[in-house]
């Protein structure tokens, strides 16, 4: 068999973390006995490409001046958040397993006090404008972290992420990145049945965003839009991310009945073997 | 300030600048304050001339970033650019930084304990004339709602600037509660010390003692010097803070006089009022009486026919004391 381009198996890696990202996001929701499996599972990918491939990070020095920032807008997604903090070495991967427990740092939402955690999200449309704020704290410091801040679908919604849309290309913050989580689900039902959010590419390019579509579970997508940021100069950059909720778990695919849901023990074994199945 | 030749204390360019606006005595501060310490930087809400931060603008443009008329934005942008490191002070009109962005104050800034500072212009019912979607009079029971943050009402411009000072080193968020356009009468020295936490009593006197803060702190002076003419000896105390409340200010005054006033700007469920009440209560049960905006929306005019209207002047002060005797 021919060797591997390096290519090829930077990807392999990446999608053996993204793999586990999902393996480990079930644990933690298990762990928890319900919660956020759809938009978990569709961040998945993204997340691996980010934490494996792009972000600057200490684990062993979560508070590092320099480091680059990421802010996880769509806080509701912190099963798979907790997953890739925990694999990239920021905690031990056991802590998936108190996940909701008492006294844990790893609720079902984000909080500042965990290590790796930027800040404290849940409450939906607030992570753009705290990237700014970091953003602009990077450029007032003269220092070179990124931001990068991951933003749910149905959570654009949200009137607070258009002011913020509005002001990141005001400021020309091009060291500043969102990335869109297209799911198409939200926790009544499909978006476009509740509130359409489309024509979403134009929208972002009518308030002057650099925009890149992607598939959000192409690994080789994911690398190349995250090695070309920013997309342009003095623009901040937008990556709207073509996902699937649920991904990967097909009971749970394309269905608002899986943004948040209980995870029993058949539930649990049931998403294993089918990860098992596409390892 | 310097003494001159002659003796007489110079009276500091703020002073003058400020023209009796504790807005302005905020932007004031905020300038020094960024002239000192790089970390200061100034967001506002449209409010440039508001706060009065051309100068700083001009000296430091990339110290000043203006988001328009976008409170929420401007809350999470101050809290992000707290985690970096930076000292933001967020400028806004009291009725819509703190009501508007209400969510973004707790989760960015409160639950996450970012040390940003938020000055509020207008508060009250400063900007009478505007009619109600332009008054603040639930501020202060929204603010002290939040844990981890800090409520402070200054009495006059002097006080906003040593307030703002004072912000310097705190750690954690702060809400300065400002005035805004309507007379505010001077009733702080200009060099007066100021520490946060620490109430001021402003006049001694064992008969009686009103707990006042902002505007109605000069109110209360006048209305001890109204009873003072009747023989009542009344203490006046600026309890500019209101969280953290100044515990042993409250409970002497439980003790050594014969009940309590609290006079404030501010509907009357919530604000200084129910804080001293609610230590009172558990602490040291003491008679009061409570001057305040009553439970509904105030009408149009000039803010001293309006504060008047709704019980708020230093005749009501007057009534509230002698009903304690």
């Amino acid at each position: 068999m021919p060797e591997k381009s390096n290519r090829e198996a930077v990807l392999d890696k990446l999608r053996e973390e993204a793999l586990k990202v999902r393996r480990n996001s079930w644990r933690a929701l298990h762990a928890a006995g319900i919660g956020h499996v759809g938009g978990a599972l569709s961040a998945a990918d993204l997340l691996a490409g980010l934490y494996f491939h792009f972000l600057r990070l200490r684990p062993g020095e979560p508070e590092w001046e320099d480091r680059d920032r990421f802010v996880l807008s769509k806080g509701h997604g912190n099963a798979a958040l907790a997953a890739v903090l925990a694999q990239a070495g920021f905690f031990e991967e056991s802590r998936l397993d108190e996940f909701y427990a008492y006294e844990s740092l790893l609720g079902m939402h984000p909080d500042i006090k965990c290590e790796g955690v930027e800040m404290s999200t849940g409450g939906l449309g607030h992570g753009l404008s705290i990237g700014i704020g970091m953003a602009l704290g990077a450029r007032l410091q003269n220092k070179d972290f990124r931001t990068v801040v991951m933003i749910g679908d149905g959570e654009l919604q949200e009137g607070s992420n258009w002011e913020a849309a509005m002001a990141a290309v005001h400021l020309s913050l091009s060291n500043l990145t969102a990335i869109i989580d297209y799911n198409k689900v939200q926790q009544s039902g499909h978006i476009h049945e509740m509130m359409g959010l489309e024509p979403l590419a134009e929208k972002w390019r009518a308030f002057g965003w650099a925009v890149h579509e992607i598939d959000g579970h192409d690994m080789g997508e994911i690398v190349d839009v995250l090695d070309a940021l920013p997309l342009e100069a003095d623009k901040p950059s937008l990556v709207i991310a073509h996902t699937i909720k649920g991904k990967g778990a097909s009971f749970a695919e394309d269905t608002y009945l899986w943004h948040n849901n209980a995870v029993t023990d058949e539930v649990y074994e049931k998403a294993l073997a089918e990860l098992e199945a596409q390892s | 300030m310097s003494a001159s030749a002659n003796g007489n204390v110079d009276v500091p360019e703020w002073v003058s600048l400020a023209a009796n606006q504790s807005r302005l005595s905020f932007g004031l501060a905020v300038t020094e304050l960024a002239q000192r310490d790089d970390s200061v930087v100034a967001i506002g809400s449209d409010t440039l001339d508001l706060i009065g931060l051309r100068t700083l603008q001009k000296e430091h443009p990339d110290r000043v970033v203006d988001v328009g008329i976008a409170e929420q934005n401007a809350m999470g942008i101050a809290s992000g650019l707290a985690t970096t490191g930076m000292h933001p002070y967020l400028c806004g009109y009291a009725p819509f930084i703190t009501a508007r962005s209400m969510e973004q104050l707790r989760n960015d800034v409160a639950y996450a304990n970012q040390r940003v500072v938020i000055g509020g212009a207008c508060s009250g019912i400063s900007l009478a004339v505007s009619g109600g979607t332009h008054h603040a009079v639930e501020d202060i029971a929204l603010m002290r709602s939040l844990p981890n943050m800090t409520v402070v009402v200054v009495a006059d411009a002097h006080q906003g600037w040593h307030a703002t000072l004072a912000t310097q080193d705190y750690d954690g968020p702060v809400y300065l509660r400002l005035g805004g356009r309507a007379v505010e009468t001077p009733v702080t020295p200009i060099d007066a010390n100021f520490e946060i936490g620490k109430a001021d009593v402003m006049r001694a006197g064992k008969d009686v003692t009103v707990i006042a803060c902002g505007c109605l702190v000069p109110e209360a002076m006048s209305a001890a010097e109204t009873l003072e003419a009747d023989g009542v000896d009344v203490r006046v105390i600026n309890m500019h803070t209101i969280k953290p409340l100044d515990r042993d200010a409250v409970l002497a005054a439980a003790a050594e006089t014969g009940g309590i006033v609290t006079a404030e700007e501010h509907h009357l469920t919530g604000g200084l009022g129910g804080a001293v009440a609610e230590l009172l209560a558990e602490e040291h049960p003491t008679r009061m009486r409570f001057v305040g905006m009553p439970d509904e929306y105030a009408i149009v005019g000039p803010t001293g026919q309006v504060r008047d209207r709704y019980g708020m002047s230093a005749r009501h002060i007057v009534d509230a004391c002698r009903s304690l005797r």
